[in-house]
């Protein structure tokens, strides 16, 4: 068991002052069978005219924040306590990908179904179709499959920031085998999916180590993006094809969606402002100094 | 009456092609046709509400989840929203066709932005003026009854007594403005767009000139996913950020509801039997095209199979495949390449894609231009709208007939002709009833406030740019008055030269192309004034002006009375009209000129006579006097502060301009003096062409336009209106004509000019930025940006 303190810090500094602004926030976590949120606190300054929290399609938390009084600058401070309960995901029976593929037809799993469709950051082609295949050989148990492609993605594509951005679309990422974890999280999505198979978009954090001999840095750490594959009745299974791992006592988990577009941490609108200058911070402790 | 086609690149209108043989629907007929279209409208509601909803239709096996899923127009941030009457579909249209053998079909359901309404009620007063006797024998059933119970029900589902109900538009450049505005116009609701309109503490308010009013109800043309920047698509111009949470939070009713349009997907149509079944508990009395979805094995190897027969469709793009044969046969034909990468596409992703059988369509006769009738296939655009008794059918409609008719085109093609749709009655049907009845007889309206600023603005504009074209056409009028060989007479010594100069100072001609026809004489002047007058494509001519007149008489064309807005469509036309193989002469663009300057006097007239003293005609009359002031001092600053005036014929040139000769000569019954020519000008307060009288009417508006309640006493714009006016009439006309200095420059004269000219300035900026200021300068989404910052 452990327990996590995650404050995720976003300032925005503008050119000139900005009369009002609006943001849709997914910063909170929701609980899963993995984790259990112990407590969040979202702060801003100014301090929002209106605030409100409720539930998104997804069922993730959203938070609805207006800043309707001048200002040059905002702060969002999230910070919260969570709790893994059960650092290993439950890997539920294994049965080949055909009948996953099989049961997406059945009326019980018409939510599931949702995932198996084009989104507007996880986009098919054929050529993601043929990328996908050599992992799905006919009879293949899902999760060995499901790895597999995870293991391949990080085998086969560099870490490298700057080389893309929200609207690269997955084809491109393909082609230049580059870019970062929203990237590799969107093309394992397009892969799945053009094969029919449910896959899902989960933004969270992971527990970065210093390297060896130096201090941990607050503030350091980053937003993470991973992916979540529905493996027939038992349910869905966490993959990171970034860091080729099962999530498990590490990665957080905020929500999930068809992909970014659905759950990206903060999506605002402004008016005014000019230039502007964007910082994040996040730093993700854990409580347990012993892990 | 016009339109703009929606392929018109360059926006041209075109005028309403309308047939006038009505399409004449029997009594018995109609009663099968409103049965089916009220049943299908509560259909698609309960669809609507059951998809945003709990899904049972899915949970329970009787849609696959690929019909809803794999729909872009399922908008998911449209979930779970509470109705306040359970209604998502308030106002939908179905396009209906008839087979040869009587048969109805329904083509397509409109829940997203119908339109044609508006067309069908222009239409129907058309006819029914051409035909009355015909008209009332036959028993046509009106209209008037069926918007006025949509108006009464809309309106009731606010949560306030006397609550502001707004027409949701993308603008005047949009090829459906016409029909939305004249809509709104008849519903009573006023057009707006969505900078009008701002979310604050989770309501929507319209944007006025005295501020924030709450709005109640939205009916809506702009399409959903456009509607909310914030939580749709971050692209668009049209819509409100955080539209969607006002409503979420429940305090604005948006008719159709955000994200209704997922039902008009086609996916859909092959499961509506079963669903009304599912839903309804009935048989579906009014079938749709035999459609067939390509996102189960089944029926997508039957269409692979039958590609020749059928219609194939893309649902994501609603826009026809493989198509393009008459009345939407598929070509026998298609193209080898083409036909692969269809079945391809059908294979990959199949739920995209529907596949529907053809319907030849019955036709109607449509009157040939060689008086002859013709039978041509035809669509009709019908109408269904919740009133307090449940889902109503209008009585008629919109008849298309098209050559071309496949369904699903976009709607009104280039050469289609529209009909109005006669519904008769078995018995002689009540008189006119019109939607002004709803009004309690004892109620007096007198004129709305509710001006919002962007109305505003382009009043304002429209005002200086139409005072700005006038001043332009009369000193080209006198410059091309000076260069006839008569003209050289000792009544215009004015030279050219100086009139050129007077053209660059204010902006209506470049320095450069000044300069050269200066220097080149004559005929260089006529060449360089030619191009300034008749050129539509100059970019320093009147043409410019003119432009800026039809930009802002567009954005508020439905303030105007039609006729001011023709006399503004008639002059911006002007240029455009004329036979270009000819060389102009003096004569010709003094015809022009003479003309233009009639067009702008009679839209003055117009709005003299006829335009309500509301807030809009103060901001319109305001516009144009402070540009009269404009114009006004810079003329006399440019003739008078140096050199001789008397003599060198700059007073004459003054007092044209002004157009004041007459008012001069029978006041002074002498040739122009300077002091006499600058009182008159600029501090007599009985002269309607004076500076004084305009500042004078400028203070009167903001006095009116200012809200008491602020504690401040005078407003800025307010304080340097008095300034002003007391500088004019503390002006000593014969200190003002007085030259000092070695320069012999009047020095007076210079710094009164100069003083109203930078106090103007001044005041427009205020009067902007008090009154207008939802100018939003910039938009960001800022998901965008922070992506690049995540790991």
């Amino acid at each position: 068991m452990m327990i996590y303190q995650v404050q995720h810090r976003t300032t925005f500094r503008y050119e000139q002052s900005v009369s009002v602004s609006q943001h849709v926030l997914h910063l909170m976590p929701r609980d899963t069978e993995r984790q259990r949120r112990l407590a969040f606190d979202l702060s801003c300054t100014p301090q929002a005219s209106v605030a409100s929290l409720g539930q998104d399609y997804f069922g993730n938390w959203r938070h609805h924040a207006a800043f309707e009084r001048g200002h040059d600058k905002l702060t969002i401070d999230a910070r919260s306590r969570v709790e893994v309960v059960d650092p290993s995901q439950n890997l539920p029976a294994t049965s080949p990908w055909e009948d996953v593929l099989a049961a997406t037809q059945d009326p019980r799993f018409a939510d599931v179904a949702e995932f198996t469709f084009d989104s507007p950051y996880a986009e098919g082609s054929v050529d993601v179709l043929r990328y996908a295949e050599s992992s799905f050989a006919p009879e293949r148990n899902i999760l060995e499959a499901a790895t597999d492609l995870t293991t391949r993605i990080h085998h086969d594509f560099e870490y490298q920031g700057g080389v893309s951005d929200v609207s690269t679309p997955v084809g491109e990422v393909l082609a230049m085998q580059k870019g970062v974890c929203q990237d590799f999280a969107h093309l394992q999505i397009a892969c799945l999916r053009a094969l029919g198979l449910p896959a899902r978009y989960v933004s969270g954090y992971l527990l970065t180590r210093p390297p060896e001999g130096r201090e941990r840095l607050v503030g350091a750490d980053a937003s993470h993006a991973w992916v979540s594959v529905w493996c027939g009745a038992g349910g869905w299974v966490d993959f990171d094809p970034t860091n080729d791992v099962l999530p498990s006592v590490e990665h957080i988990t905020i929500g999930w969606g068809r992909d970014y577009g659905d759950v990206s941490p903060i999506n605002g609108f402004i008016v005014g402002g000019g230039d502007h200058a964007i910082e994040v911070a996040v730093d993700v402790r854990s409580e347990d100094a012993s892990s | 009456m016009t339109f703009i086609t929606p392929d018109d690149s360059g926006r041209a209108h075109r005028p309403w092609p309308l047939d006038f043989f009505p399409f004449v629907i029997s009594p018995a007929e109609w009663q099968l046709l409103e049965k089916g279209l009220a049943q299908r409208a509560r259909l698609l509601n309960e669809m609507l509400v059951d998809v945003y909803g709990d899904r049972r239709v899915l949970n329970e096996g009787r849609l696959p989840a690929g019909a809803l899923f794999g729909t872009p127009q399922f908008l998911r941030p449209c979930s779970r929203i509470e109705l306040r009457d359970n209604h998502h579909v308030h106002f939908v249209a179905f396009d209906v066709g008839r087979s040869p053998d009587g048969r109805w079909w329904v083509l397509s359901d409109r829940t997203e932005a119908p339109s044609g309404a508006g067309y069908a009620l222009e239409n129907r007063i058309v006819t029914s003026r051409s035909f009355p006797d015909l008209f009332d024998e036959h028993n046509v059933q009106r209209h008037a009854g069926f918007f006025r119970a949509f108006s009464d029900h809309f309106l009731s589902l606010a949560a306030r007594d006397e609550p502001l109900a707004v027409f949701l538009s993308r603008g005047p450049h949009k090829h459906t403005y016409f029909e939305h505005s004249y809509l709104a116009r008849y519903l009573g609701f006023p057009v707006v767009e969505g900078s009008d309109l701002a979310v604050r503490d989770d309501r929507l308010f319209l944007k006025t000139v005295e501020g924030l009013r709450p709005v109640d109800l939205v009916m809506r043309t702009v399409r959903s996913e456009m509607c909310d920047p914030l939580e749709l698509r971050a692209d668009s111009t049209y819509g409100v950020p955080g539209l969607l949470q006002a409503a979420r939070a429940g305090n604005v009713v948006v008719g159709n509801s955000l994200g209704s349009g997922v039902v008009e997907s086609a996916a859909f149509s092959s499961f509506l039997p079963v669903l009304c079944q599912f839903y309804l508990g009935e048989k579906l009395t009014l079938p749709s095209v035999a459609t067939w979805w390509c996102g189960q094995a089944e029926p997508r190897d039957y269409v692979l199979d039958n590609l020749d027969k059928l219609v194939v469709r893309q649902i994501s793009t609603t826009r026809s495949l493989l198509a393009q044969g008459q009345d939407g046969r598929v070509p026998g034909n298609g193209k080898g390449s083409d036909r692969d990468r269809l079945v391809e596409q059908l294979r990959f992703t199949g739920h995209d894609f529907i596949a529907q059988e053809t319907v030849t369509l019955s036709t109607a006769p449509v009157w040939r231009g060689d008086g002859t009738l013709c039978p041509v296939p035809t669509v009709l655009r019908l109408f269904v709208a919740v009133t307090d008794d449940g889902y109503r059918v209008l009585p008629g409609g919109l008849a298309r007939a098209s050559i071309d008719a496949v369904p699903h085109t976009a709607w009104l093609a280039a050469d289609d002709i529209s009909k109005d749709v006669w519904v008769l009655a078995d018995q002689p049907v009540d008189d006119y009833v019109t939607l002004a009845d709803r009004l309690d007889p004892n109620h007096l309206r007198r004129s709305r406030a509710n001006l919002p600023s962007r109305a505003a603005d382009s009043l304002f504009w429209l005002g200086r740019y139409i005072e700005r074209a006038d001043a332009a056409l009369r000193l080209l009028r006198s410059l091309v008055m000076r260069l006839g060989g008569e003209m050289a007479s000792s009544r215009h010594l004015v030279t050219p030269e100086r009139i050129i100069s007077l053209l660059i100072a204010q902006r209506h001609l470049a320095p450069r192309r000044g300069r050269r026809a200066i220097d080149e004489g004559r005929d260089g002047v006529k060449r360089e004034l030619w191009a300034v007058i008749f050129d539509p494509e100059s970019r320093d001519g009147l043409a410019t002006v003119l432009n800026h007149v039809r930009r802002n008489a567009e954005a508020v064309r439905e303030r105007l009375s039609v006729d001011a807005y023709r006399a503004l469509t008639e002059l911006t036309e002007l240029p455009r009209k004329r036979v270009r193989t000819l060389q102009p002469d003096i004569e010709e663009a003094l015809s022009l000129l003479n003309r233009s300057i009639q067009h702008v006097a009679a839209f003055g007239g117009l709005v003299l006579e006829n335009m309500t003293r509301n807030f809009g005609w103060r901001f319109l009359d305001m516009g144009r006097r402070l540009e009269r002031v404009r114009t006004t001092t810079q003329s006399i600053r440019h003739l008078t502060v140096r050199g001789d005036p008397e003599e060198d014929g700059s007073l004459e040139l003054l007092l044209e301009l002004a157009d004041i000769t007459m008012t001069y000569l029978s006041r002074y019954h002498s040739r122009p003096h300077l002091p006499q020519l600058a009182d008159l000008l600029l501090a007599d307060e009985s002269n309607p062409r004076s500076v004084v009288f305009q500042l004078k009417a400028v203070s009167d508006h903001l006095e009116h336009l200012a809200r008491p309640q602020e504690g401040e006493v005078l407003g800025r714009d307010q304080q340097i209106a008095i300034r002003l006016i007391s500088d004019l009439r503390l002006a000593d006309a014969f200190a003002l004509a007085e030259t000092v200095g070695r320069f012999g420059a009047r020095t007076h004269l210079h710094r009164l000019c100069r003083q109203l000219d930078q106090g103007i300035t001044e005041m427009s900026d205020y009067v902007s930025h008090r009154y207008f200021s939802h100018t939003e300068a910039r938009r960001l989404r800022t998901s965008d940006v922070l992506r690049d910052l995540e790991s």
